[in-house]
């Protein structure tokens, strides 16, 4: 069972190792495809934003846990 | 099996490559440090059950790709594939500021050498018995992630095969390399491949993502060199404002 516990964390460590990202980026694909698809808006724009705002949340990820480990 | 130009497939055989390097290597400690403790028996046992797990894996879940349309296809990979590669990224990002320490593989090597020894004295059992299921685990677990990097990379393009093709060649390069220097390969700059294969799959997954919305991205497939510029610079920027704001709060 240990055995199974570990390959479990290991795969959910993949793509969980840090909650705030994971739900931050789900946030901005579902808002991006709702966006598109749901009202309309023209699919290079919800591109832009998906890029845009995936560069704007690893910086903030990235800039949260260096404060959470009293980097600055 | 299609026939595709290296322009298309270079992107996904080097990005498979790469990660599958990382991954590889870290499987690799873990079997070193297995065999040099207890022999190549148990360490042969775990690894080649682990590859026969994930053999298994791919033959029975690789077809089903094919039955999922294209485009959910696109977007179910690509926002897991964006969680995967962000984090990759954002750790990298945080290793190259010096936030976190480094992958040691030395380190690692020692570590699961000591905890090998450590759980034969607990547990009062066959350290064989230990030593094979830590082989098995540190392969099945590795080899999973370079699954996920191969189909993540390759599937809804057509490219699993050159994208397979790239892992094979990590895991034969660092096969090789190890065989010959017999010791954990520490020398391999794991968070410079880190930092690239972040970037290179937050750049592929933004694109496919989008793809898999309806956008068409100008310039079609070169725009994804632009993503990684934007991806790349945006990684050392917030790395070198840590470096500097670290620098400036000791001072």
């Amino acid at each position: 069972m240990t055995l199974l516990r570990d390959i479990a964390n290991g795969l959910v460590g993949m793509f969980l190792a840090d909650a705030r990202l994971t739900g931050a980026i789900l946030a901005l694909v579902l808002i991006v495809a709702a966006l598109t698809l749901a009202f309309d808006v023209e699919p290079l724009i919800g591109g832009a934003m998906l890029l845009v705002g995936c560069l704007l949340i690893l910086v903030e990820a990235a800039l949260r846990e260096a404060r959470r480990r009293g980097w600055s | 099996m299609e026939m595709v130009s290296w322009g298309v497939a270079a992107p996904a055989v080097s990005a498979a490559f790469v990660a599958s390097l990382v991954e590889v290597v870290e499987a690799f400690t873990i079997v070193l440090a297995v065999g040099t403790l207890r022999g190549w028996r148990p360490a042969a046992l775990g690894t080649f059950a682990a590859l026969g797990v994930l053999a298994l894996l791919i033959v029975v879940l690789g077809p089903l790709l094919d039955r999922v349309p294209l485009h959910l296809l696109q977007l179910v990979i690509g926002v897991l594939l964006l969680l995967f590669g962000m984090g990759w990224l954002r750790k990298a990002v945080l290793r190259s500021a010096g936030v976190i320490p480094l992958h040691d593989e030395n380190a690692a090597f020692a570590a699961e050498t000591e905890h090998l020894a450590e759980e034969a004295r607990r547990k009062h059992t066959s350290l064989d018995w230990i030593a094979g299921i830590a082989a098995f685990k540190a392969v099945l677990l590795e080899g999973l992630e370079v699954v996920f990097i191969v189909i993540a990379v390759g599937a809804g393009r057509g490219l699993l095969w050159p994208a397979s093709l790239g892992a094979l060649a990590a895991c034969v390069a660092v096969l090789v390399v190890g065989a010959v220097v017999h010791r954990p390969l520490s020398r391999v700059p794991e968070n410079v491949l880190k930092f690239g294969v972040g970037v290179m799959l937050s750049a592929f997954v933004v694109f496919w993502t989008g793809e898999g919305l309806g956008v068409a991205w100008p310039g079609q497939d070169l725009v994804l060199f632009v993503f990684v510029a934007v991806f790349l610079a945006t990684g050392i920027a917030t790395a070198t404002l840590l470096r500097r704001s670290a620098i400036e709060t000791a001072r």
